[in-house]
């Protein structure tokens, strides 16, 4: 099957005798200020920035920039598109809007936007198509087959004398101008019109079935020619008379002209101008800022209770990267939130360069020493980190849990969490809800319906379920409450993320320094605490309950491990008087005092374990107890015992026992066990991975449109020397680094002169005509034949070659 | 920022402090959907789950009321996604719907037909229910109401029951209300109950759920089946009715292990009716042998399992639950919820004693250090008899001895698990023991003297620990008990929350050897009372004379 562009491709020649001849021409005759809007809008070809515009020409017509840019168009853009695709070159605006149908002011929109993306070039009144768009469509734009020269072409020349006398139509020389009688049939409304009206119904219901796309259908047999008179079925009346044409053995395809006929001579059914509207549901602007700064200050404290978990040792780093599933539902179950919201904190976590593997022989991951800088920033600037780099990062939290390709569960942090879309998306969906009215949400259909209007190819390609996700994600950061934009997160929109940061700030609950105590041996902080009285009560209690309140509860076990850090009882005392706001209760009193009274009783040394007591009743109830048979304890003193086991081990059994013993060093002093807190060496954040390159800022826009104006301008200049000397072309074709080798070869074979683009080290364009002489080791020597001088160039250099005419 | 008293917690609990000036209404507004899981002395949690969610939908709360309360009285933002999660829960209850249907009898209908779907792929439905009438109906087998409800409730999405009930075989009573009437509070439970159809009041202990149970029967007017716990109970139901209502002893029969009598009025044990013999209830004839207009659990807690399934075979009785908690030990909340029904009534404990109606307790644990001897004993006693060991130490005795010396001149029960020790304490304390082996007519005797005050201290086993009343005990000690149970402790404590003529007092003590794994249980303790709100303390046995 022949591809759309090709029908165009006859007519392209017969393209307009005036205006630019290539688009490199049109993209110099265009105003800086368009230069730069071309540059904005598919920054890819400001990386690096082109040489000249005939080099900017060249990037812009590639296949993976072309790609980029169509994938930015809007749904109706794309329309335009299609519509323009189905054209021949050279045509004028007129004939676009009767393809659309919709008002001649939106279409003239579209083709502004596509002409200043260089996708549309030429005169106003005959505009081409980039032959690149015309490949990424696809030899069906908008469902429509083949024109009816491009599916006649293979037919046998006797056979389309058959379809023209089934037509009606006179015989003809040639292939050629049958097709083209057939083709003006088809184009005449009239005439096809009274031709389909002699259609049998089934036949009209075949078209109907092919009419929007696809257009093709699987019939048996379908390449027999048919005569009109001898065509038993619908599909064979339609066969004869070329209103369908075979595809294949097996294949009929609907030609254009005809479709484009059935649809009224609309590309579309229904073209779609506008973007879906957003059913907006408002709320309280304050109280959507509230639900959001609740959500933010508990989206800080996820990240650090989760790294603080992992500060005393992480867990292993898979050989083939990231976290274990066992290890990730745990994490889960130690937060007490669904995995899908751990995912979110670990990938965030890991982009943000606070988590990452320790790199020893068994790698861990532990928190990096950015997490300790993170931390002793503000809550508000923590927040604004967390959310910029959600923003920014191509890892997408959602991804955990599946299963990709191979049918394997994706881990977190490991490497097949990365899509380039995501960022985009992301900022997408944020540009969109922030320029709703304050504490107005949209419900997430909508949302996606009209993102996808504006992007229906990048659409297509995030799932739905990662989009939904990422509406989640953004709740549960707190850029957004009930689903509305939080006033303090619309900086976050502009890039000033630690604006929001700051903004959010005077939301957060004021840090408490006091808690609560109560008889059944709980304190509750009616809020966030000051750091150091966290860190304390962590130390003496542990934590039930978290949320806006934290529940801590003291036992026999934390109260000995507050003794065990070292602290005493009249330190505990001294804590719970100065910090709690009610007396301190009777029983919590005396549950510090008699584990204090308790502990540090029996004393156990590291070498050889033994054990010390000052009442040697208790040793005596201790070697006569069965449960520590294991231990083999022996009486050494009244108030000492010796054991065979290792003291860790003894602790232990002790403890299991009921008893509070103490470690005690070889110096006769207490060992205090605290638990480590541990860090990777520095680590950077993980490179991001390459997707979208960043919007050009204005000044680099500038800078760029002077460079390729600079260097097109000194390129041409010297072309126009070369045609004013020798007449030759002004452009020297752009030649592939092997093409141009292939080429030189050949010239150094047949001794013959040959054009060559050669890139000064200054990086001047200069064009010589040269005989190449010898070509070794990625260098050309040749003779220059205007100065009749021996040079050498490096092959990598040379931008082009091309025949001397 | 907004100054509320509640705070939610991402667990689901709710966090109220009680010294702030919106605690009380805020109180009311949450009790309909949040169960009140501790109440120590500053802040009260409570806890927000799907059966309490339900709960409150069943007395006509919507999911909006419950989201405007959390939100109005909370001091930080509300999560969204508990929000959500909760308007999700609450409209679960009711899609489904259990109703009679004209010609095809009883009937499950949906709001939803996604929801009747999903129900109906359900392997556990497929024997409970026959053909599907339309897309929104299927009959359910009549025998199978209970069943179908409790799988409703497994699977989620529990149903409404407007099946209705048999009025049952009509009976005159009347509340006699001589120089006493109904509480407001208990006038409400029977009002609740009774709009409600079936259900479960809650009330503590000494509240006066008999009364409840009573003016239930006298809004029936109908034959009723009332399930006890023990004899002891049965005897002072029966008693109270007599005493309370229109009924003469001789309409009120008593179907225990010793007689077996079926009148318009029967009162059962629960474990005369869940005896077994050769695999078969022989009397489960008891439910059927009359048209029972009404059916009373009384401590719907303590419901024994097999008592579910009659129940559930019951459905087209009237059925009251009443209990002092719906907490059970074997998590079975969700059977009581679908078989008796939804809770129609909840009064905080704190505020009905805050009301005079139950007498404030002063709990204090008493920690006896052991003897080098008894330690020595203690290590080396094999595993199973350790607490046996250290709950009946020797020490322990001496400070009962002291405990009841200080307390001469009041009502004094001495609590207690093993026989041996309540023995020997009777003969420390000169003091009557009532345990397993006492007869019931000898038991009524000491319960009778212990009330007028010929008796002055009791020592009991753990019999005491079920519905029987003494009114007059100011102080109670607590020597041992069976490994820290939750409602044990409810119980005990409800022995001396009953309301003093004076005024005075009650004093709990729970006697704990240092140091041993008595202390653990008594830890358990602790935080159960503490929880509940009472005053908790924790004294030496050598400090009592200077801190009492």
């Amino acid at each position: 099957m022949t591809t759309a562009a090709s029908p165009s491709r006859a007519e392209a020649d017969r393209a307009a005798e005036s205006g630019p001849r290539t688009l490199a021409e049109d993209l110099r005759g265009r105003t800086d200020a368009d230069l730069g809007a071309l540059l904005c809008a598919r920054p890819d070809l400001t990386t690096p920035v082109p040489v000249d515009l005939t080099q900017l020409a060249t990037r812009a017509t590639t296949r993976a920039s072309i790609a980029r840019a169509l994938e930015r168009l809007d749904r109706f853009t794309l329309q335009v598109v299609d519509a323009a695709v189905v054209l021949p070159d050279g045509f004028a605006p007129s004939r676009l809007h009767a393809l659309i149908g919709t008002a001649p002011e939106e279409v003239r929109r579209a083709v502004a936007a596509l002409r200043e993306q260089a996708l549309l070039w030429g005169p106003d009144d005959a505009l081409r198509v980039v032959r690149t768009v015309r490949d990424l469509v696809g030899a069906s734009p908008a469902g429509l087959g083949p024109t009816l020269a491009g599916a006649l072409a293979a037919t046998a020349p006797s056979r389309l004398q058959d379809v023209l006398a089934d037509l009606g139509l006179g015989s003809t020389h040639d292939a050629v101008s049958a097709i083209a009688a057939i083709t003006d049939l088809c184009t005449d409304r009239a005439r096809l019109d009274a031709l389909l009206g002699q259609a049998p119904e089934a036949a009209r219901e075949v078209l109907d079935k092919l009419v929007w796309g696809p257009p093709t259908g699987s019939v048996r047999g379908a390449d027999r020619p048919v005569r009109a008179d001898a065509a038993r079925t619908p599909v064979e009346w339609l066969l004869a008379r070329a209103l369908l044409v075979p595809a294949g053995p097996d294949a009929v395809v609907l030609p254009r002209e005809v479709a484009l006929h059935l649809r009224g001579g609309r590309v579309h059914r229904t073209p779609l101008p506008t973007p879906p509207e957003l059913p907006v549901r408002g709320f309280d602007p304050q109280a959507v800022d509230d639900l959001a700064a609740g959500s933010a200050f508990t989206a800080v404290r996820r990240v650090e209770d989760l790294l603080e978990a992992w500060s005393a040792g992480g867990p292993p780093v898979l050989r083939a990267g990231g976290l274990g599933m066992r290890d990730f539902k745990r994490a889960a179950v130690q937060l007490d939130v669904p995995e899908a919201e751990v995912a979110l904190w670990l990938e965030v976590a890991y982009a943000m360069g606070l988590v990452a593997g320790d790199g020893e022989p068994d790698e861990q991951w532990l928190p990096t020493p950015a997490y300790d800088t993170w931390r002793r920033t503000p809550v508000g600037t923590r927040w604004a980190a967390l959310a910029g780099t959600w923003l920014e990062t191509t890892r997408v939290p959602a991804l955990v849990g599946t299963r990709d390709d191979k049918d394997r569960p994706v881990g977190a942090l490991g490497t097949q969490v990365d899509r380039t879309a995501a960022p985009e998306v992301r900022r997408r969906i944020l540009a969109t809800l922030a320029a709703l009215p304050p504490g107005s949400a949209t419900d997430a259909d909508s949302l996606l319906a009209h993102l996808t209007w504006h992007q229906p190819i990048r659409a297509a390609r995030l799932p739905e379920a990662l989009f939904r996700a990422m509406l989640v994600e953004a709740e549960l950061l707190g850029i957004t409450g009930r689903g509305a934009f939080a006033g303090y997160a619309r900086p976050l929109v502009e890039g000033r993320v630690y604006e929001a940061g700051d903004a959010l700030t005077p939301l957060l609950p004021e840090p408490l320094d006091h808690v609560l105590l109560q008889a059944d041996l709980t304190a509750v902080a009616p809020g966030p605490l000051v750091m150091d009285l966290a860190h304390e009560l962590h130390l003496a209690a542990d934590v039930e309950s978290t949320g806006g309140a934290t529940v801590y509860r003291f036992t026999e076990e934390s109260v000995r491990r507050a003794l065990d850090a070292g602290r005493t009882a009249t330190d505990l005392h001294h804590l719970l008087a100065t910090h709690s706001r009610t007396p301190v209760p009777q029983p919590l009193s005396y549950l510090v005092d008699d584990v204090a009274r308790r502990h540090g009783r029996i004393r156990v040394g590291t070498a050889g374990a033994f054990l010390r007591c000052d009442d040697d009743a208790l040793l005596g109830e201790l070697l006569a107890d069965r449960r520590a048979a294991g231990l083999r304890l022996r009486r050494l003193a009244p108030t000492v015992l010796a054991a065979e086991s290792a003291p860790d081990t003894v602790l232990e059994k002790l403890r299991a026992m009921g008893l509070a013993p103490v470690a005690e060093s070889a110096t006769g002093d207490l060992v205090l066990t605290r638990p480590d807190t541990r860090r990777t060496p520095p680590r950077s954040a993980p490179p991001r991975v390459a997707g979208e390159p960043p919007t050009p800022t204005e000044a680099l826009l500038a800078a760029a449109v002077t460079a390729i104006r600079a260097g097109d301008s000194a390129a041409t200049s010297r072309a126009d020397t070369a045609v004013e000397r020798d007449g030759e072309p002004v452009e020297l074709p752009r030649t592939s680094a092997a093409e141009t080798l292939l080429a030189l070869q050949a010239a150094h074979a047949d001794r013959r002169a040959v054009w060559i683009g050669h890139v000064t080290r200054e990086g001047r364009a200069t064009q010589h005509v040269v005989i190449p002489l010898r070509l070794e080791g990625g260098y050309v020597t040749a003779h220059e034949q205007g100065t009749g001088e021996i040079h050498t160039y490096p092959l990598h250099r040379i931008t082009g070659v091309a025949e001397v005419g | 920022m907004p100054d509320g008293p509640l705070i939610v917690q991402s667990d689901k609990t709710l966090l109220l402090e009680v010294g702030h000036e919106a605690a009380a209404e805020c109180r009311r507004a949450i009790a309909p959907f949040a169960e009140l899981e501790r109440a120590p002395e500053h802040v009260h949690t409570y806890r927000l789950t799907p059966l309490g969610l339900w709960n409150a939908r069943a007395a006509g709360h919507d999911a909006e009321q419950v989201v405007d309360v959390l939100l109005r009285h909370s001091r930080y933002p509300v999560p969204n996604a508990l929000l959500v999660d909760v308007a999700e829960t609450m409209g679960r209850y009711g899609r489904l719907q259990l109703s009679r249907h004209p010609t095809h009898g009883l009937v499950l209908t949906t709001t939803d037909r996604a929801v009747l779907e999903e129900v109906l792929r359900s392997k556990k439905m497929a024997p409970l229910v026959g053909v599907r009438v339309d897309p929104d109906t299927v009959i359910v087998h009549p025998s199978e109401r209970g069943q179908i409800k409790q799988v409703l409730l497994k699977l989620g999405w529990p149903a409404e029951d407007f099946a209705g009930y048999v009025d049952g075989e009509a009976h005159p009573i009347e509340l006699a209300e001589d120089g006493w009437s109904l509480r407001a509070y208990q006038q409400e439970a029977v009002e609740g109950f009774w709009h409600g159809g079936s259900g479960v009041v809650v009330l503590p202990c000494g509240a006066g759920k008999t009364l409840v149970g009573a003016a239930a029967m006298a809004t029936a007017k109908a034959t009723t089946l009332i399930l006890v716990t023990n004899t002891v109970s049965a005897r002072q139901w029966k008693s109270e009715l007599v005493k309370r209502t229109s009924l003469t002893e001789d309409e009120i029969g008593e179907y225990s292990g010793t007689r077996k009598e079926i009148r318009p009025v029967t009162i059962a044990t629960y474990q005369v009716v869940t005896t077994r013999r050769k695999g078969v209830y022989p009397h489960l004839e008891l439910f059927d042998s009359r048209d029972w207009g009404l059916i009373v659990y009384d401590e719907v807690h303590l419901l024994p399992a097999p008592i579910f399934r009659f129940t559930a075979d019951l459905q087209a009785r009237r059925r009251l639950g009443l209990t002092a908690t719906l907490v059970r030990e074997d998590g079975r909340e969700g059977d009581v919820f679908s078989l008796i029904g939804p809770k129609r009534y909840d009064a905080p404990w704190k505020e009905i004693e805050n009301q005079g109606y139950i007498a404030p307790a002063d709990c204090v644990e008493v920690r006896v250090t052991l003897t080098e001897t008894e330690r020595l004993a203690y290590a080396t006693a094999e595993p199973e008899e350790r607490y046996r060991f250290c709950a009946t130490t020797a020490s322990k005795t001496r400070v009962v001895k002291d405990l009841v010396e200080r307390h001469r001149g009041e009502q004094t029960l001495v609590i207690g698990q093993y026989i041996d020790q309540l023995d020997e304490l009777g003969e420390v304390l000169n003091a009557p023991v009532i345990k397993g082996e006492t007869t019931n007519k000898e038991r009524e005797r000491l319960f009778d003297a212990f009330r007028t005050g010929a008796v002055q201290a009791l020592v009991v086993s753990k019999v005491a620990n079920f519905s029987i009343d003494l009114p007059d005990a100011t102080v109670a000690i607590q020597v041992s008990g069976s490994f820290g149970s939750r409602q044990e402790e409810a119980q005990r404590l409800g022995r001396v929350l009953r309301p003093k003529a004076d005024g005075r007092g009650a004093r709990f003590y729970s006697v704990v050897a240092r140091d041993t794994i008595d202390q653990d249980f008594a830890a358990h303790r602790q935080r159960f009372l503490a929880e509940q709100g009472y005053a908790y303390r924790i004294v030496d046995s050598d400090d009592v004379d200077t801190q009492m």
